[in-house]
C-alpha cells in the first residue's frame, strides 16, 4: 500500500468510528454553504422520522457556517485564515452533533467563549427571552462578530449546553470551535 | 394611478431566496420558499421598500402570504422590519393582514410563525398547508 491509500484508508476507518455524514476543511464560499446544507438536509429526512431534526441539523449549520464567512470577511482573512472545519456526525439515538471551527483573533474568541459559556447557563425560556430581546436591538451590535442572534438561535436547538473551545494560538489567533447536539 | 405609477415586484426563488410576488393591484405580497442569503439586507431592502411605498399611499389591504419552510436568523429580523410596518400601518387604522402557511410536516415552520405572530396585534392566520 502507498502512503497515501493508507492514510487515505485510515482516515476512512476514523469516518466510520466517528460516524461523521459530512466533513469539509478548507476556505468555505457561499455556494459551497449551500450544497452541503442542502446534502446534509436530503440524507437526514431520508433518513429520519423526526423532520423537526432535519430542520434543525440544517437550521444550526447555516447559522454557524455563514457566522464563519461573515468573521472572515470583517476581517478581510485571505483564504488560508478564511479556512472553516466543519464536521457533522450522528451521535446516538437519532442525534447529530454540527462542529465547525475557524481562526479568530484571541481576543474575539475569548469574548465568543464568554458569551457561549453564559448562554450555556440558561434554559429554555431564558434563551427565547434573550433570542426577543436581541432581534430588537441594532444591526450594529452584531456585525463584528456575526455571532449574537446566530448563537441564541443555536443555543435554542441544541438539546445540550453548547460545547466551545479555543485552541492553537498562534501570532494572535487562535482556532475556535464550537460543538452542538442537536 | 397610471400603469407605471404601480410597482410591482417580481423576484424568482433561488438556492438561498425566496420567491417573492408584490402585485400593488391586488395589494398583496406573497413570498415562498427558504430564505438564507448571504447578503440578506439587499434581498429584504427592496421588499421592504415596496411594502413601506404601498402602505403609505394606499389605504386598502395589504395581504401578506408567508409559506417560508427556513429562515435563517438575519432572514428574521428582516420579517420582523416587514411585520413592524405592518403593525404601524396597523395601529394608524390601514387594514392588514398576514397568512403564514407551513408544511405540516415541518413543525420548525409553524413555530416560526407562532413567534412572529405573538409581537403584533394585526389579523395573523397561521394554517397548515395539505401535504
Amino acid at each position: 500500500m502507498t502512503v497515501f491509500s493508507s492514510n487515505l484508508s485510515s482516515l476512512r476507518e476514523f469516518f466510520n468510528k466517528e460516524r461523521i455524514l459530512i466533513c469539509f476543511n478548507g476556505p468555505i464560499s457561499r455556494t459551497l454553504i449551500g450544497e452541503i446544507g442542502i446534502a446534509l438536509k436530503d440524507h437526514i429526512e431520508s433518513t429520519q422520522s423526526r423532520e423537526s431534526a432535519a430542520m434543525d441539523v440544517f437550521g444550526v449549520y447555516i447559522e454557524m457556517s455563514q457566522n464563519i464567512r461573515h468573521y472572515a470577511n470583517a476581517m478581510a482573512y485571505g483564504d488560508k485564515e478564511a479556512s472553516a472545519t466543519v464536521v457533522i456526525a450522528e451521535v446516538d439515538q437519532g442525534h447529530y452533533a454540527v462542529s465547525a471551527g475557524n481562526m479568530v483573533e484571541l481576543a474575539d474568541g475569548e469574548a465568543l467563549l464568554n458569551r457561549i459559556r453564559h448562554l450555556a447557563t440558561l434554559d429554555k425560556v431564558e434563551l427565547k427571552q434573550l433570542y426577543k430581546q436581541q432581534l430588537r436591538q441594532p444591526k450594529q451590535d452584531d456585525q463584528i462578530t456575526g455571532a449574537g442572534l446566530g448563537l441564541i438561535e443555536i443555543a435554542r436547538k441544541s438539546s445540550q449546553p453548547l460545547e466551545a473551545s479555543l485552541g492553537e494560538t498562534l501570532q494572535g489567533k487562535a482556532f475556535f470551535s464550537l460543538r452542538v447536539i442537536i | 394611478m397610471t400603469q407605471h405609477e404601480q410597482p410591482n415586484l417580481n423576484l424568482p426563488s433561488t438556492q438561498f431566496s425566496p420567491s417573492v410576488e408584490a402585485d400593488w393591484q391586488a395589494g398583496r405580497l406573497l413570498m415562498i420558499g427558504e430564505s438564507y442569503p448571504e447578503n440578506t439586507y439587499e434581498f429584504f431592502a427592496q421588499i421592504i421598500e415596496w411594502t413601506e411605498k404601498f402602505l403609505g399611499q394606499e389605504g386598502r389591504l395589504l395581504h401578506v402570504e408567508l409559506r417560508l419552510s427556513y429562515l435563517n436568523t438575519s432572514s428574521i429580523r428582516a420579517m420582523i422590519d416587514i411585520f413592524d410596518l405592518l403593525q404601524e400601518a396597523s395601529d394608524s387604522g390601514k387594514p392588514v393582514s398576514v397568512s403564514w402557511l407551513y408544511d405540516s410536516r415541518n413543525p420548525r415552520a409553524s413555530e416560526l410563525g407562532e413567534e412572529f405572530k405573538e409581537d403584533y396585534t394585526f389579523p395573523f392566520e397561521i394554517a397548515a398547508l395539505r401535504s
